[in-house]
């Protein structure tokens, strides 16, 4: 089969999208899956039509992540291409909402869910990079860096108390947990780790 | 391959291994590890002392251990329902009001049931995969019927709402445990009511094999079916409270009436009455549809008493 580029799955994905079938069913996997198969789609068409060569999709924990050789994208470029993820899913609920009349609403929540997680400003989300593009656009990078990593610290640290707040309420829904660790880690990881390539 | 390609490969090969090497005597004469063999060897300590730990405690304190066991596994059986969670979102985004009930119903009680008067929440109702069992509930009403009948019966002129005038139902469903919230007693209603359509009886009140899921769930109202089209009348006076749209009861309308009383219509092709309006028994408020989770043209027709579901059989005829 031709495939585009490599696609890499990792162990962590394999283990939650199992536990998250367990816990929840086929169907809202399947829905999450499409969601996210629509937003990689957004990220690629404007990679590509940037001219950046996308060397392999990465399957972890939280979602899908795609490599590519940004060196060559501007700033103004790379913000486009990583604010197409979220504006496709939110035309693809749009369209759906459209097309479907009452059919596809999970299909359409699951798409702006996806959407709005993106983009909450933590880095390796589409969210946090743009921050960091647009600040460093505008202030350099060092500002975009103190940005990045004070805002991404508090939204990961809300981010982590809410999915908390929900497993504490409902005494259940564990597979939400390693999003939350996960969650925590990259507000930490800005601290630690030199500037963002 | 050249000569030169394979002297290549073979010399790759060589500084492969000796760096294999490199890196083995490196160990054996205990210099420090590269950060990576050390964040590998901190990893595989952290697991292993884990797995000790756990072996260790299970051992030792076995009662407390199979205490926690379960407490784990019953957390990890509970769930929010994620596909009604979306499916909120998605009819927010659609316009529709009132999901907010909905989204939070769906994370923190996704096993309950809505009640249906004004926010009817059919999603998590039709998503809900173990609906919560009242145990025995219904059969210690049944035991304090049969123990009381001469206290009950001389209550019975002043308390006629409550008053079970049949028992029959209890009987066929002493031995099943019966969802929260449904009653399968025969309440008297103090008002006049007619049927809401000529139509056949196609499903009745209590479990069933659902039509388009499959599994068996409870079915909280009654079927009639009918052609597309065909005047859905009020059942009794009373106020139009919820008109609406979703993707399970399809359109419906909810009329609330005198003692607590309230109906429910669904699948209804159109809504004739509007949200806020007196209605009185008999007069047209939908016509028969199959929208939504729908088979075929029905209504799909609901009573209740202050949230409790009853069998609306007692009090609507079928050809």
């Amino acid at each position: 089969m031709f495939l585009p580029c490599k696609i890499r799955v990792s162990g962590g994905f394999a283990v939650l999208a199992a536990w998250f079938v367990l816990a929840n069913g086929w169907e809202p996997l399947a829905t999450v899956l499409g969601a996210a198969a629509v937003h990689e789609l957004g990220h690629w068409m404007v990679l590509r039509r940037l001219g950046a060569e996308i060397t392999a999709v990465r399957l972890n924990v939280l979602g899908a992540a795609m490599e590519t050789d940004r060196r060559r994208l501007s700033y103004g470029g790379e913000l486009a291409a990583v604010l197409a993820g979220p504006t496709a899913n939110f035309c693809a609920a749009l369209a759906l909402t459209i097309l479907g009349k009452d059919r596809w609403f999970a299909a359409v929540g699951a798409n702006l869910a996806l959407c709005a997680f993106n983009l909450l400003p933590i880095r390796p989300l589409d969210g946090g990079r743009a921050l960091y593009l647009l600040t460093s656009w505008m202030g350099g990078p060092a500002a975009g860096e103190t940005a990045v990593r004070w805002i991404g610290t508090l939204s990961s640290a809300a981010l982590a108390a809410g999915l908390g707040y929900v497993m504490w309420r409902t005494k259940g829904s564990l597979w939400l947990l390693p999003a939350l660790l996960t969650g925590l880690r990259w507000g930490a990881a800005p601290w630690f780790s030199s500037a963002y390539p | 391959m050249t000569s030169r390609q394979a002297g290549r490969r073979l010399m790759n090969a060589q500084a492969r291994r000796r760096s294999v090497q490199s890196v083995r005597s490196r160990t054996r004469k205990s210099e420090p590890l590269t950060a990576k063999d050390l964040r590998l060897m901190l990893r595989l300590v952290a697991c292993g002392g884990i797995f000790v730990a756990l072996v260790a405690a299970k051992l030792l304190l076995p009662a407390k251990m199979a205490g926690f066991n379960e407490k784990l596994s019953a957390a990890m059986e509970r769930n929010m329902d994620v596909q009604a969670v979306f499916s909120a979102v998605g009819r927010a985004f659609s316009g529709e009001a009132g999901v907010v009930e909905e989204v939070y119903q769906a994370v923190f009680h996704p096993q309950e049931e809505a009640v249906p008067t004004g926010s009817v929440s059919p999603e998590a109702k039709m998503t809900t995969r173990t609906p919560k069992i009242q145990d025995g509930a219904a059969l210690d009403r049944l035991r304090s019927f049969r123990t009381e009948p001469e206290a009950s019966a001389s209550e019975g002129s002043s308390v006629p709402q409550t008053q079970p005038a049949s028992n029959l139902a209890y009987v066929l469903y002493s031995q099943e445990n019966l969802p929260e919230g449904v009653s399968m007693e025969q309440a008297l209603l103090g008002f006049d009511y007619c049927t809401p359509v000529e139509g056949t009886l196609s499903s009745d009140f209590g479990y069933r094999e659902h039509p388009t899921e499959g599994e068996e769930r409870f079915h909280y109202g009654v079927d009639l079916a009918a052609d597309t089209g065909t005047e859905v009348r009020c059942f009794a006076d009373g106020t139009v409270t919820a008109v609406g749209d979703s993707s399970s009861y399809g359109r419906y309308c909810v009329v609330a009436h005198e003692g607590g009383y309230s109906t429910l219509y669904a699948h209804c092709s159109r809504i004739t009455a509007s949200s806020g309006t007196a209605v009185n028994r008999g007069q047209k408020i939908a016509e028969v549809g199959e929208t939504g989770m729908a088979t075929g043209p029905h209504l799909h027709f609901e009573l209740q008493r202050e949230g409790t579901y009853l069998n609306p059989i007692y009090y609507v005829s079928s050809l």
